[in-house]
């Protein structure tokens, strides 16, 4: 188990470096001049050039990537083109508030998915199932941008119960989280649904009924424990893709987050902060699968680490 | 089971509430806006709460070259002169200035006892200081350009200062007065150095508290501001919100006393209800069509005039602009310095057609339009699609990514490879001065890309010895009469299409005074009050 941790662990890094340099030939490959987008559109040539020579932007691109490395290995992203802050700086403001806002999301979408999945699952094809399955469809079909403004329109506007936007107080990540967890707990229920009523039909679980077992027991300790292996798997990415931020979400709300960074980035080819942010989202990718496969042992103990 | 059942269908109670309560909303908010009203909304205490459409980029005005991280630095730091809400040019730390006949020697009287937030007394030494940073090549500052011409900057006393220019630049009172050449505290460039745009330290009526680029900026009142009386508020937070939604809702529910911009199509729904107002205001954004006058057809100013009767401005003031403008009458808007009006291309479909036959042009001819992807820009773009249709000009819209598209434009070494054929753009001359407004965008070969926008190729000797002209001399007689004729020149040969000067818009709640956007969309809250 340990052996099989640190090992993995070990992998992280030869990926990185990968994902390093694709991320590094991806960015200088995007059409469009750092130098002329952070000099401004009424920016003379001398600007320009001015620019292009304070960013480092005139040497050659080996030369470049040489110095990133060697930044990176020391731990240091590099610095902001637009802003002129570090790119550690420019990540960290914003890592937590969106860390944060996709815990409350995800724990709230997975309780509830959980719940409507297990119970359209058990009454299947009564009313309970088809109601459940009515609110999963709409909360996957529900364009979040739409749903945030409506939110937004009751509770902010109309009642006045809570902040339109911002991360002011607890109260501020109510709508954003209810908003983002809303697609995430449609899917969950949704995988636990199909997911338990394939393990329903198993054998052992007419063993255990007919050991005399309450029904209770069995779908919630027998049933749902075998059915969780695809939730957890599908529950690890959508953790993932949260993580990454939404820009939707975050332009509603105006939720300090990582999307919008990243889409700003990319519209100003701030190739630092750009190469930054990937490498970050590798990182979580990464730890969220080697957290995803030790949660298959714990659910299934015959799952064996080597 | 039963507690399961039960927690279902409150949650399916919930669900029908929340939907049920959306279109409530609707509801309410309509009749509210039958109410109409009129009220006036009321407001506690003394602190304001401003709603922008983006993060701040920096608040070292002389490293700035977006209006919104201007707007900031504004309110913390002045500069020698300033400009009113018509862009007209007034003192602010200087009380006199004077030009030499040749634009080459600048002498300012500066203001007395003024003291910066720490405590430094402002003088001419200061303001050297900070020229000099302006003046360095070496300083990499996103605005060196505009003061490269400095050559040297004299203290000649305490509280007087010389600028002399390498060669004269008519324009240059203009350029004082630009946000670029706000006056930092010498103490804090000493202090912070590059970093100075994380510590701004200036004169201003408000001092800084606090910036989280991310959640936004907070500033207080300077208890010590030289102008007696003010400021009125004791302190102002900015708030980055990008969603126009958003930022509307937080004005209707009093997060925000002061939001801008607001989007074109909203205000009608937004104005005169919940206490708010929006303001309406002439800017001197231009909105144009520049058509690539080295290649065919347009390099015949028929081509190019027939497309100008083609197109019913007014037409595009509602359907683009939602009456929020006005149209178009010169290459640059009349708050802008030495604007002279011209005699508009009224749209004449007739004319357009006739002039497109004498100029040999054929039915069916394809042209590509280039230009941004917002979602504004493809319906403007959209709309010239279609009224050049009926004169039987087949426009292709090309919307491209801003990165893409400054490379289509900027990449051009050789003006006769450029690949432009129309574009649909947008320009704000941020000094307020002529000289800005047209020489960047149709001055000759020294504009070409990619030097400058000129993305027109529009290359007049007449119009070029005029734009120098006006940069030869500081007699504003002179100066005028040069831009007067330049204006006419560009104007006849037409080479944009030219449609539109935007209008500026700002929500706020109607206990607010003082606050408003100037035509260069900038923000000033200096005098700011609460009724």
């Amino acid at each position: 188990m340990l052996r099989f941790l640190g090992k993995r662990l070990l992998q992280v890094i030869p990926i990185l470096i990968l994902v390093s340099i694709f991320i590094f030939l991806f960015v200088h490959m995007i059409p469009g001049d750092p130098a002329r987008l952070v000099a401004g559109e009424d920016a003379t040539i001398e600007d320009v050039e001015l620019v292009r020579k304070e960013l480092g932007l005139d040497k050659p691109i080996t030369e470049q990537y040489v110095t990133y490395m060697k930044n990176l290995f020391r731990g240091d992203f590099g610095t902001s083109l637009k802003t002129n802050r570090s790119v550690s700086y420019e990540i960290g403001e914003r890592f937590m508030p969106t860390f944060w806002l996709t815990v409350w999301s995800m724990l709230w979408a997975v309780a509830a998915g959980l719940l409507i999945g297990v119970i359209s699952a058990t009454k299947r094809n009564k009313w309970q199932d088809y109601l459940g399955m009515f609110g999963a469809v709409s909360g996957l079909s529900l364009p979040s941008f739409w749903l945030g403004l409506m939110l937004i329109q009751l509770f902010a506007v109309t009642l006045g119960w809570l902040p339109s936007g911002g991360m002011d107080s607890w109260k501020s990540y109510i709508l954003p989280a209810f908003t983002l967890g809303t697609g995430v707990a449609a899917v969950v229920a949704r995988f636990t649904r199909s997911s338990l009523m394939d393990v329903l039909k198993e054998d052992y679980i007419r063993t255990g009924r007919s050991k005399g077992l309450n029904e209770r027991r069995i779908t919630w300790g027998h049933g749902l424990r075998n059915a969780m292996i695809p939730v957890v798997t599908m529950t690890g990415l959508q953790f993932g893709f949260l993580l990454g931020g939404s820009v939707v979400i975050e332009s509603v709300f105006s939720w300090p987050g990582l999307g919008k960074l990243l889409i700003d980035s990319v519209a100003y080819r701030d190739y630092p902060v750009i190469q930054g942010e990937m490498l970050i989202f590798a990182l979580e990718f990464i730890l969220i699968n080697l957290v995803v496969d030790l949660l298959y042992g714990i659910l299934n103990p015959q799952i064996r680490y080597e | 089971m039963k507690k399961t059942v039960g927690w279902l269908s409150a949650l399916a109670m919930v669900l029908v509430l929340m939907l049920a309560g959306c279109s409530d909303s609707g509801k309410e908010g309509s009749t509210a806006e039958k109410g109409g009203d009129g009220k006036k909304a009321v407001k506690e205490g003394k602190d304001l709460t401003i709603a922008v459409a983006d993060n701040f980029t920096t608040l070292d005005p002389h490293d700035t070259n977006d209006t919104l991280s201007n707007s900031a630095e504004k309110t913390m730091m002045e500069g020698l002169l300033g400009f009113d809400e018509k862009m007209n040019v007034v003192p602010l730390l200087a009380e006199e200035y004077e030009a030499s006949d040749d634009a080459t020697e600048f002498t300012f009287k500066l203001r007395e006892g003024v003291k910066f937030h720490d405590g430094t007394p402002f003088n001419a030494e200061a303001v050297k200081v900070n020229f000099d940073r302006l003046a360095d090549p070496d300083s990499g500052l996103k605005r060196h350009s505009l003061f490269a011409l400095i050559q040297s900057t004299e203290v000649l006393s305490d509280y007087e200062v010389k600028f002399t220019l390498s060669e004269p630049f008519g324009a240059m009172i203009n350029t004082f007065a630009h946000p670029a050449a706000l006056i930092h505290s010498p103490k804090a460039l000493e202090e912070y150095g590059k970093d100075v745009g994380k510590h701004p330290v200036g004169t201003g009526p408000f001092k800084f508290v606090e910036w989280k680029p991310s959640e936004g900026l907070k500033i207080e009142k300077n208890p010590d501001y030289w102008k007696k009386g003010y400021p009125k508020v004791d302190a102002i937070t900015f708030k980055p919100v990008s969603e126009n939604g958003s930022r509307i809702a937080m004005l209707q529910t009093g997060e925000a006393d002061f939001i801008y911009p607001v989007p074109t199509e909203q205000v009608e729904g937004v104005n005169g209800k919940n206490g708010v107002e929006v303001d309406s205001e002439p800017s001197i954004v231009v909105r144009y069509m520049a058509m690539n006058t080295m290649k065919e057809p347009y390099n015949d100013v028929k081509v190019r005039q027939a497309l100008n009767y083609a197109i019913n401005k007014d037409a595009f003031l509602k359907v683009v602009m939602n009456g929020q403008g006005e149209k178009l009458d010169s290459v640059i808007a009349p708050d802008v310095q030495f604007y002279s009006q011209q005699e508009l291309y009224e749209f004449d479909l007739e004319k357009a057609k006739e002039l497109l036959k004498e100029a040999g042009v054929k039915e069916g001819l394809k042209a590509k339009l280039w230009g941004g992807n917002s979602s504004s820009t493809v319906k403007a773009m959209e709309f010239l699609q279609q009224q050049l249709a009926a004169v039987g000009i087949t426009v292709e819209v090309v919307p491209m990514e801003s990165g893409t598209l400054s490379d289509k434009i900027w990449s051009v070494q050789n003006p006769e490879d450029a690949e432009l054929e129309l574009y649909y753009g947008g320009w704000s001359p941020s000094t307020g001065d002529a000289d800005w407004g047209i020489r960047p965008l149709v001055g000759g070969k020294e504009a070409f890309p990619p030097n400058s926008y000129n993305v027109s190729y529009y290359d007049n000797e007449e119009v070029n010895k005029l734009i120098s002209a006006g940069l030869q001399t500081a007699d504003e007689n002179a100066r005028a009469d040069a831009y007067e004729k330049a204006q006419k020149l560009i104007w006849d040969d037409a080479p944009w299409v030219f449609l539109s000067a935007d209008n500026t818009l700002a929500g706020k709640k109607n206990y607010l005074k003082g606050v408003y956007l100037l035509p260069d969309g900038s923000l000033s809250v200096s005098e700011a009050e609460i009724e």
